[in-house]
């Protein structure tokens, strides 16, 4: 690929990234930029370090080594501030405010608020608005909490496992609203999450960590065409060799058949039925195999950067 | 920083007023609306907090609103009791006549004292545990720190609002505290003998002393609670930190003034020995001794297990007792010491403070 898409500002890069808790790394040598206007799924198993990226990114946490900016500039300055909106995985809130009281807050707080955008996910839930915290349920206080976040209107907006006690029809609506306010704004959405299912038809850009570092990131379309899924009759005990060509991601026999998820390194020629993988698909593989080669597409490259993994024909 | 900011030149109020009531979704929540425009109506009547103002008060206003209602019934209780005693004095015929005839009749009056004391000098310690050590370590636990970090405000300016807004309630509450007591006492301050003023219960009660203690203990219950960022362990060992101020400061706080020695003139060995006069009689005594004709020191227990009279001159002359001497602090140097101690305790909560900024700001999360 020789037009390497670097089209608009990122909206978050970050450099050889690495955070050490006392049990041990986290997160290691995170590199990867994320394109502004994109909604970005943030994927990996329990523990993979998500928390811990979008906690540096809020300046929550700050980085044992390397370093993370947001629009070029490092969190918890005064702008990234500004443009920045996180919402935590606990989805903290006073909880002897009131609803009313709580968008209050985020009016008096942030310059940039949009009563407006807050009350209608509010209402939209029919949370009563001069209702304490602590008497919402769960989901309830999740849609205030995410009306905190939306209603900051920010450029760029981290959430850390915003929909998980949410019902399934809230959390469709939810989507919905992130969506339409994002796509009015063009707000920038990284959005961790292990339900995978979640992220179809939302994310246009993909990053998934495991065991502490970044194994795949990129936008969703050219992930999408890097990877084949091939399936065919297994030669006796092995693969068949003619797969050896191309870079294996994750393989998986029953009975005298395999499927293997390959990005192919040529013209995949063999008597194989080839198709494309769904994203669900191609998380799964790369979530079940933390040994695959790691792969970062052009538009998630940080310009500089140094190529540890191979570059991708698309 | 605690802006107050009048409705009708604040636009934001005018937005909500809107947006709550209008017409677009204006059916569904009616009856919401209704109390929205009662809440909105209320707040233009009088000028109100705006920004991380009104954000720390709104979350402590349970506590602020509870001291200052604490310490309005306080100031109730010490005007009544004053004007009690007011009367008595009047009736008794103050100050012609001297209070320590006034005998048993008294008592009641000095109870009144000592019961109002007991809470006056157990504030530091409970505004310490109660208001100090939750302040920040209740966000951290909470993860509202988390909620505060998200917003658009520094967290310089979450810490100095707290602080601030914290340091006002409790300097407000302590001031009129110390003031309305010392103005109950000053009557008798300097005729009733039997309260000592250098005690805990007065010292410890009046000018600035009560003010510094609470700010002491109430930011270094804020930095402990910072430190261990679980509110109840905080509330404890704060109770622990503040008992100790309380405890170092009263060993301490009388070597804040310079005593005084007053002696007699040298009378001959053997005659009976007289004790020095010019003491003030509010004075707090720190010793009283013998002087031999060296110039030594001497027990007032020196020759008290001789069996006769005789026995007694003739074991002071053999020890060459020429003379007694007194040492002690007049009440006049009171308000110095207080000033100089409370300047100590400012400072440290100064240093406490500057470390919250410097130190504490990372951890606000």
């Amino acid at each position: 690929m020789s037009d390497f898409n670097y089209a608009g500002e990122p909206a978050l890069e970050a450099h050889g990234l690495g955070m050490r808790y006392r049990r041990g790394w986290a997160l290691q040598d995170c590199t990867f930029r994320l394109p502004a206007g994109r909604i970005c799924g943030l994927v990996g198993p329990n523990g993979a370090g998500k928390t811990t990226l979008l906690n540096i990114a809020a300046h929550v946490l700050k980085p044992t080594q390397g370093s993370l900016s947001l629009f070029g500039e490092a969190p918890g300055s005064v702008e990234s501030g500004r443009r920045t909106a996180f919402l935590a995985q606990e989805k903290p809130l006073f909880r002897r405010f009131t609803v009313a009281e709580t968008l209050r807050l985020g009016r008096e707080l942030n310059p940039g608020w949009d009563q407006r955008a807050a009350e209608d996910i509010v209402r939209a839930g029919n949370v009563p608005f001069d209702a304490k915290i602590g008497t919402l349920s769960g989901g309830q206080r999740t849609r205030v909490a995410v009306a905190l976040a939306f209603g900051k209107r920010p450029d760029l907006l981290l959430l850390d496992e915003p929909m998980s006690d949410l019902d399934p029809v809230v959390r469709h609506e939810l989507m919905g609203t992130l969506l339409s306010v994002a796509g009015e704004r063009g707000t920038t959405v990284m959005m961790s999450t292990h339900v995978l299912a979640e992220l179809e038809n939302v994310c246009d850009f993909l990053i998934v960590v495991s065991g502490g570092g970044v194994r795949l990131a990129g936008d969703v379309d050219e992930l999408m065409s890097v990877h084949t899924v091939v399936t065919g009759a297994r030669e006796g005990e092995d693969l068949p060799a003619g797969l050896g060509y191309h870079t294996l991601v994750e393989t998986r026999t029953s009975g005298r058949q395999f499927t293997a998820l390959i990005r192919p390194e040529g013209p995949v020629t063999g008597p194989w039925g080839v198709t494309v993988p769904s994203m669900e698909e191609l998380l799964l593989a790369y979530l079940r195999s933390p040994d695959a080669p790691p792969l970062i597409t052009p538009t998630a490259h940080v310009q500089g950067q140094a190529f540890g993994t191979r570059t991708v024909a698309a | 920083m605690s802006t107050f900011t009048s409705p009708s030149a604040n636009g934001k109020n005018g937005t909500t007023n809107r947006t709550m009531n209008g017409t677009k979704n204006g059916t569904k929540n009616r009856a919401r609306h209704g109390s929205g425009n009662t809440r909105t109506t209320e707040a233009a009547r009088r000028p109100r907090l705006s920004g991380m103002t009104w954000l720390v008060w709104r979350q402590h206003r349970a506590a602020f609103w509870t001291i200052l209602a604490a310490t309005v019934l306080c100031v109730a209780w010490m005007v009544y009791q004053r004007g009690q005693l007011m009367d008595f004095l009047d009736s008794y015929g103050f100050p012609a006549k001297n209070l320590d005839d006034a005998g048993k009749r008294f008592d009641p009056y000095i109870g009144a004292f000592s019961s109002v004391t007991t809470g006056l000098t157990a504030i530091p310690v409970i505004l310490g545990v109660l208001l100090g050590a939750p302040l920040l370590a209740g966000d951290l636990e909470n993860g509202t720190a988390k909620l505060i970090a998200a917003q658009s405000v520094s967290r310089n300016r979450w810490l100095a609002t707290k602080l601030a807004l914290t340091g006002l309630v409790v300097v407000v509450s302590t001031v009129t505290l110390s003031a309305v007591f010392a103005w109950w006492w000053n009557p008798i301050k300097l005729d009733y003998v039997d309260i000592d003023w250098s005690s805990r219960e007065f010292f410890n009660t009046t000018g600035p002393v009560p003010v510094a203690l609470s700010l002491l203990c109430v930011f270094g219950g804020v930095l402990i609670g910072v430190i261990l960022r679980r509110t109840l362990v905080a509330m404890v060992v704060t109770l622990g930190f503040a008992v100790a101020v309380q405890t170092v400061w009263g060993y301490f706080k009388l070597s804040l003034g310079d005593i005084v020695t007053a002696t007699t003139k040298p009378v001959s060995p053997g005659t009976p020995i007289t004790f020095p006069s010019s003491v003030p009689r509010t004075a707090h005594v720190l010793d009283t001794s013998y002087v031999s004709g060296s110039g030594k020191h001497f027990d007032l227990t020196t020759c008290t297990d001789t069996l006769s009279e005789a026995a007694t001159t003739s074991c002071m002359k053999k020890a060459d007792i020429v003379g007694a001497s007194i040492d002690y602090i007049p009440i006049s140097q009171m308000s110095s010491m207080q000033w100089l101690g409370a300047s100590i305790l400012f400072a440290l909560t100064a240093g406490i403070v500057a470390f919250l900024f410097i130190w504490g700001r990372k951890r606000l999360v």
